[in-house]
């Protein structure tokens, strides 16, 4: 992505009223849209158009939404949101092993999508990006290992830490359960997700206003955690 | 105790074989049976329990321990072996070959009242020649046992009288033939005697083969040895000649009468194998577990001469049903016989102490510790059954426990196979129907969305119906496909630790829109911990409940929703109660059946939100429960079983 140019997107899906509700929303955010209504040509086009990032419905009639997503991570780590259907969280976190940066669950609303696309397109960007991240009272300094609260500075445990750490770093995206557990606990560990649950009440009592009602570390149900951006 | 190791082979250490202990109809066996079944568990080694049933026949007491004895064995998990032989020794050795025995176990009394050269040999000593390859212990008894009574023939080897007459006929014809011979031809006349008995043991018993014996011998006696029509002898040389002519008749008599014996065992042996064949036949040609218990009554039937019955237990439940079959129809005292052998897994009724009282004998069908039903005989008052009959029951309620656990395994692998299919059928099918609605569903609700934002003047009013009318068909379709889902059988809830203040939330979150009327007060206990749960399930069900309230409650009414531990702490609770007109009260049940909706309930909706909750509760080990609200309302618990998560490993 060139400075100053339009990010360009690729759009997947079969459907073509969702295709043009995407293409709509996403033009009047400012991107360049192309769309692609099966899995070859989808696969066809990453390769030709080189986008910035797909928006992949999980769904489509030739190819299973799953193996586009394996073949386009054979040889490009452009960004990739899945679009879903309700009830589907296996699948979710199948595409999620698989490489994809984030997903959507349709019914889904405009703000939502337009809050993901900005938050997978800042992956590449993150090198440019200031080591201090700011969340309501809360800053995190990734550089100097820092976290304060309005101000003062936060003792948070080293575990505490590398859970949070991960959260800022992909921050307004989602992350598994097994993507953390496997980062700060290690790849056996990857099933004691109350460990997680534990490790994830004390962020919210420290960094929290409400722990009851969190703000930013969001739960997504049956698949992870999310940092929100404001 | 001591242990005479085998001659030539050590016995191999890490597979020690098999215990054989081979018991007796005497008081010794039993200390045998509970020394060799200590040795069993403490080795942790098989072990079986033989019997070998010779021609004699048993006093009522040796009778009694024996079965008492092969009672035991079976109770303490042995295999009970029975054989016919006429050599004890013989026939145990042939079974520890046959069973790879790595050890006999043998009991002897003392016998040193004999002096060595003048005693039989011991059943030791001859089963340490006969079987050279087992290590052998021998169980030393203190006291002889007493007496040993007075040998008695079998009643099976006793010949008819049809044998004496053929006996009496063959000597009148002889000795009349004979008196027509010259008087010098009286040595072969005797000779001929000797012919006619060697070749008449043959065809009849001991007892007659020895009347016949003592017959001839007077017979020529009187008739052929000088003087003549005279029970005397004259002559010393007909005298030596009387002697060794009785001597070989009796060896003749003794001769037959083992032959006999052994082709008697032979044909009980055979009978046996031929029942069992019977049985199996029957069986494998079943095809379901009715048939098969028909075939085995049958068979039964005929083999035991009175009536039998099988009975399967449906174990489904902690207290099995039964389902009985055959032509002996049990009565109340019968069932609870039958009903106490499956659950002790040992035999009961008549000739046992269990259920004395009743008419049937009744022994379970087990396999692996596992018991499927039972198999029956009716044993009028005063009958017996043999041990050789209950023996060949055992062998049937093997096989029959065999075909059943056989049976359900098949019919296990069907299931699963059609569940498999049913499955993928209902993934398929749900995956287009929900792509297909919920595409036009998504477009509309975006673009209603859309057009909410814009703020479009003079329409604010009918973008917010198309938003509800989208999100109220959303929630429509969304129940009617995890119906469907529920009906299928394909729900397969995905346990998890799941922090409950998060699933409240959650719910909270995606019930937002709808509960804009509704004060919605939240209260999770603080002690409450992790629960293990199906997030997205749970998660739905407490949203139809927050649903509901909404719909059966005027607006402004408060709904609480709360969370905590179950005193106990066995189970969690998330109850949502509301201020409404509560449940009507005869029709509580009914609530959770699909498409049943409340008689004061507002219209719209199509019923299925109880029925979808109570789906998703008990499909993860729960309950739903009504009740109504003290305050007045309805208020409606959830129940997950419950148990604290271990603590994160300290850093």
């Amino acid at each position: 992505m060139t400075q100053g140019s339009k990010p360009r997107l690729l759009v997947v899906d079969d459907e073509v009223q969702i295709l043009r509700l995407l293409c709509h929303a996403l033009e009047a955010d400012g991107y360049e849209v192309h769309s692609a209504k099966s899995g070859k040509q989808a696969l066809g086009d990453v390769a030709a158009l080189q986008p910035d990032a797909v928006i992949l419905d999980l769904g489509l009639p030739d190819l299973d939404g799953l193996e586009v997503l394996r073949r386009i991570r054979e040889w490009t780590q452009v960004p990739v949101l899945v679009l879903t259907v309700r009830s589907g969280e296996n699948d979710v976190i199948a595409a999620l092993d698989a490489g994809a940066d984030d997903y959507l669950t349709k019914p889904f609303r405009a703000r939502e999508l337009l809050a993901r696309m900005r938050a997978i397109l800042r992956r590449i960007r993150a090198a440019l990006e200031p080591a201090v991240f700011k969340f309501g009272e809360i800053e995190v300094d990734l550089a100097a290992h820092l976290v304060r609260r309005a101000g003062a500075e936060l003792h948070l445990s080293a575990k505490e830490y590398a859970v949070l750490r991960i959260l800022v770093q992909n921050r307004g995206r989602v992350v598994t359960h097994r993507q953390i557990l496997r980062e700060v606990w290690g790849p056996n560990a990857e099933q004691n997700t109350h460990y997680l649950r534990a490790y994830m009440a004390h962020l919210r009592t420290k960094l929290e206003t409400n722990p009851r009602a969190p703000a930013y570390l969001k739960t997504e149900s049956g698949i992870g955690y999310r940092l929100m951006e404001e | 105790m001591h242990t005479v190791p085998s001659r030539d082979s050590a016995p191999d250490v890490k597979n020690p074989g098999l215990l054989l202990a081979a018991v007796g109809p005497n008081p010794l066996a039993e200390p045998l049976i509970r020394s060799t079944h200590r040795q069993a568990v403490l080795t942790g080694t098989p072990w079986v329990v033989m019997y070998v049933e010779t021609s004699e026949t048993l006093t009522a007491l040796a009778q009694q321990l024996l079965e008492k004895s092969l009672a035991l064995a079976r109770e303490l998990g042995a295999e009970v072996v029975l054989v016919h032989d006429t050599d004890v020794a013989e026939a145990i050795a042939r079974v520890a070959k046959e069973r790879n025995a790595g050890q006999i176990i043998v009991g002897q009394v003392s016998l040193r009242r004999w002096p060595g050269w003048l005693r039989r040999r011991t059943l030791a000593e001859r089963l340490l020649a006969a079987a050279p390859m087992a290590n052998l212990l021998i169980v030393p008894a203190d006291a002889p046992f007493g007496a040993k009574p007075w040998p008695q023939f079998d009643l099976m080897t006793r010949s008819d009288w049809r044998e004496y007459a053929l006996v009496v006929a063959v000597i009148v014809t002889l000795t009349a033939l004979g008196l027509l011979l010259p008087k010098s031809y009286y040595g072969q006349v005797g000779l001929v005697y000797l012919l006619a008995i060697n070749l008449l043991s043959l065809r009849v018993g001991r007892g007659p083969i020895l009347a016949a014996g003592v017959l001839t011998a007077l017979t020529w006696d009187y008739n052929f040895a000088e003087p003549y029509f005279r029970f005397s002898i004259n002559n010393r040389q007909d005298v030596e000649l009387f002697l060794i002519y009785l001597a070989v008749a009796l060896i003749a008599s003794q001769l037959t009468a083992r032959i006999r014996a052994q082709a008697h065992n032979e044909r009980r042996r055979q009978e046996r194998a031929t029942a069992l064949y019977q049985f199996t036949r029957g069986l494998a040609e079943a095809k379901t577990l009715a048939e098969a218990a028909t075939a085995a009554g049958r068979v039964m039937d005929e083999m035991f001469a009175t009536q039998t019955l099988v009975a399967f237990a449906d174990d489904n439940r902690p207290t099995p049903n039964f389902a009985f079959h055959g032509s002996f129809v049990p009565e109340e005292r019968e069932i609870a016989a039958a009903v106490r052998a499956y659950h002790y897994r040992r035999a009961t009724g008549r000739l046992t102490t269990t259920n004395a009282d009743c008419l049937g004998y009744f022994v379970p069908l087990v396999r692996d510790d596992h018991a499927f039903g039972v198999l029956g005989v009716k044993i009028p008052g005063g009958d017996k059954l043999s041990l050789e009959r209950r023996d060949l029951l055992d062998a049937f309620a093997e096989q029959l426990a065999l075909h059943v656990e056989r049976t359900q395994l098949r019919a296990a692998s069907e299931r699963e196979k059609l569940l498999a299919e049913s499955e993928k059928l209902h993934r398929v099918l749900l995956e287009s129907v929900s792509h297909e609605l919920r595409t036009p569903l998504s477009v509309i609700t975006a673009t209603s969305d859309e057009l909410a934002e814009a703020h479009l003047p003079g329409f604010t009013e009918q973008v917010a119906e198309i938003r509800e009318a989208g999100q109220r068909l959303s929630r429509l379709v969304a129940n009617l496909l995890d119906q469907t889902r529920l009906e299928s059988g394909a729900l397969r809830p995905h346990l998890d630790w799941c922090d409950p203040q998060d699933l409240v939330n959650a719910v909270v979150e995606s019930t937002q829109d709808a509960m804009v009327n509704h004060p919605l007060e939240i209260d999770v206990s603080a002690d409450m911990t992790f629960v293990r749960a199906d997030f997205a399930l749970t998660e739905q069900a407490l949203a139809n409940l927050l649903l509901n309230a909404v719909l059966h409650t005027p607006p402004g009414t408060p709904v609480v929703i709360s969370a905590g531990i179950e005193a106990g702490g066995a189970r969690v609770f998330f109850t949502v109660a509301d201020h409404g007109p509560g449940f009507p009260h005869n029709a509580r049940e009914q609530l959770f059946n699909k498409f049943t909706r409340g008689a004061t309930a507002p219209a719209g909706g199509l019923g299925l939100g109880l029925s979808i909750v109570r789906g998703f509760i008990t499909a993860q080990g729960g309950e739903v429960v009504l009740e109504d609200n003290p305050g007045g309302g309805a208020k409606i618990t959830l129940y997950l079983p419950h148990h604290a998560p271990e603590n994160p490993p300290p850093e």
